[in-house]
């Protein structure tokens, strides 16, 4: 079976034949191309991974993603981007998907009433048109939404069960004022002790087409690797999703430096220390293959 | 104070819960019904401030120390209605853990899963759950195992839909209706399929263990308690000492 990173990201310095976003997280300078990604993948025995875009929305920004994705068709696929208020979503799902390797988009927001007293008619959601373009079109949709959000997601499953979701990090939803930079340049999340996410993501997984990335660790955990302060999340998860619906990512480049990419391959058997080899092979890619369709690699 | 006939007796040790029908009812309940809306709608953009924060769940949201903000929601935690229920069960020893007047907003899937509140080697540990408003059934009603609660039963585990549990028992009813059940058992939430949130009041109660409480946890309404049942359930000290 495969051993599949399902969430992460690469980036080359700015340049004309690579326009991106400048961002704290990812300065002008700051390179992290997919060679030095397949290196630690190679050192790892890791065998493919799902590339995120990062840098921006446009379609120019996503240069470098379908750089990659044409350059190592059997070793990535790719996440895209589509701006919540784009006037044509469909359009640039369209244009970015099309023969590429970009399998889906990710959202940040939904765009909803916040008040959830007030969801009334799905259509009133500003991701609408996305989600049915999503459907249409086979495209699985990456979902990292903010914590206002979170309630907005059962409607939109509910009205395009086809879709095939994925939620980012654990299921986590940062709330407002909550993102920060720690002293390595990379997210930081303050989380309440209680995780208010068994109330809201987790209760997704009563819906067949909703899988789960166990990673982010670092961002959320109070602790060192192997972060076990969190060890509680990733049984919740397991219980609730079973173990034929998560998949285990690095988040590279930000974990490279601390903990290390080779720690994030056994934080799985660190945290969910219980798991057969079976099991624990379904997290660490088999999931991803399935759910993803990730090609067979060439040899 | 109305104590526990036999036959319920029985059926809280076999079954581990009971219910109350009318337990509040006439004007008592039309203050409790407008203290709640009250104060539900004061408290409701501060919630969603706190939602939006990543510091309070979408799903429900408890009005903020209540007992401090109308003394109909003193009044219900020794209610006679079941007040002597409580004090059988714990052998006359009882304290409030705390109230949680809750708002559950209209939702496609309930707010929470099957689960016990806390393991059986815990101190008799007691909920009682009271309707504000008429809970239909698929309207967010409480959900309870019989059984459960018994040291030889299960194991449980929680089911992806709350229709899946195993032997549950569903307990729709009408304002002012109120269930005990002791929160040791399996429990939850049931989906609520229509357009109105459940307007309930989880009051939670536990047999007396040392410092469980604290004077300080219940100081701000002392004078609402002038009896000394009263100050020990509210873990206050007695007005002579």
């Amino acid at each position: 079976m495969p051993r599949i990173d399902a969430h992460l990201h690469v980036f080359t310095k700015v340049t004309p034949e690579f326009p991106r976003e400048v961002t704290p997280i990812c300065p002008a300078e700051r390179e992290e191309p997919a060679e030095k990604l397949l290196d630690v993948m190679e050192e790892n025995q890791i065998d493919q991974a799902v590339l995120v875009q990062i840098g921006g929305t446009s379609i120019d920004h996503h240069s470098y993603l379908l750089h990659c994705l044409n350059s190592y068709p059997d070793r990535f696929l790719g996440i895209g981007v589509v701006p919540i208020n784009h006037p044509n979503p469909a359009d640039h799902m369209s244009a970015l998907a099309e023969g590429s390797g970009i399998i889906g988009f990710r959202l940040f927001e939904l765009g909803g009433p916040r008040d959830i007293f007030e969801t009334k008619d799905v259509q009133d959601i500003r991701a609408y048109h996305i989600w049915k373009c999503a459907a249409e079109k086979d495209y699985v949709l990456w979902l990292y939404p903010r914590s206002i959000d979170a309630h907005l997601l059962p409607y939109l499953i509910q009205e395009f069960p086809q879709v095939r979701v994925v939620l980012n990090h654990l299921g986590m939803t940062p709330g407002k004022g909550k993102f920060s930079l720690d002293e390595l340049g990379r997210p930081q999340i303050q989380v309440s002790g209680y995780n208010l996410n068994m109330h809201t993501t987790y209760r997704l997984a009563r819906y067949e087409n909703v899988s789960v990335h166990l990673s982010g660790q670092y961002a959320f955990s109070k602790q060192d690797y192997p972060y076990k302060d969190l060890a509680g999340w990733h049984h919740n998860l397991l219980n609730d999703f079973g173990v034929k619906r998560l998949m285990w990512a690095t988040d590279f480049p930000w974990i490279l430096e601390k903990p290390g990419y080779g720690e994030l391959t056994s934080v799985i058997e660190e945290l969910l220390p219980h798991l057969s080899e079976s099991e624990l092979a379904d997290i660490m890619g088999g999931n991803a293959k399935r759910i993803l369709r990730f090609p067979n690699r060439n040899t | 104070m109305i104590r526990p006939t036999p036959e319920e007796k029985k059926q809280w040790e076999e079954e581990g819960y009971l219910v109350f029908e009318d337990a509040i009812q006439g004007d008592q309940l039309k203050r409790l019904q407008s203290a709640f809306d009250y104060w539900a709608a004061e408290c409701k953009d501060e919630w969603l401030d706190r939602v939006e924060a990543g510091e309070a769940a979408a799903t429900f949201y408890d009005i903020p120390n209540p007992l401090e903000k109308d003394t109909i929601f003193i009044d219900i935690i020794d209610h006679p209605s079941y007040y002597g229920a409580l004090m059988e069960f714990t052998e006359d020893d009882v304290i409030l853990l705390g109230p949680q007047v809750r708002t559950v907003a209209p939702f496609p899937v309930s707010y929470t899963g099957w689960h016990p509140d806390v393991g059986k080697d815990n101190p008799l540990h007691i909920k009682v759950q009271i309707y504000v408003g008429d809970v239909p059934a698929n309207g967010g009603e409480f959900g309870f195992v019989p059984g459960s609660h018994k040291p030889d039963s299960g194991p449980y585990k929680r089911p992806l839909f709350q229709e899946s549990m195993p032997g549950h028992k569903t307990f729709p009813g009408k304002a002012g209706t109120a269930i005990m059940f002791n929160s040791c058992g399996w429990h939850a939430s049931m989906d609520n399929a229509t357009n109105e949130p459940r307007k309930s009041i989880i009051l939670i109660y536990e047999k007396r263990t040392p410092g469980r409480i604290g004077p300080e946890q219940f100081a701000a309404i002392s004078g609402h308690c002038q009896t000394p049942e009263r100050r020990r359930l509210f873990s206050l000290p007695d007005l002579t000492s």
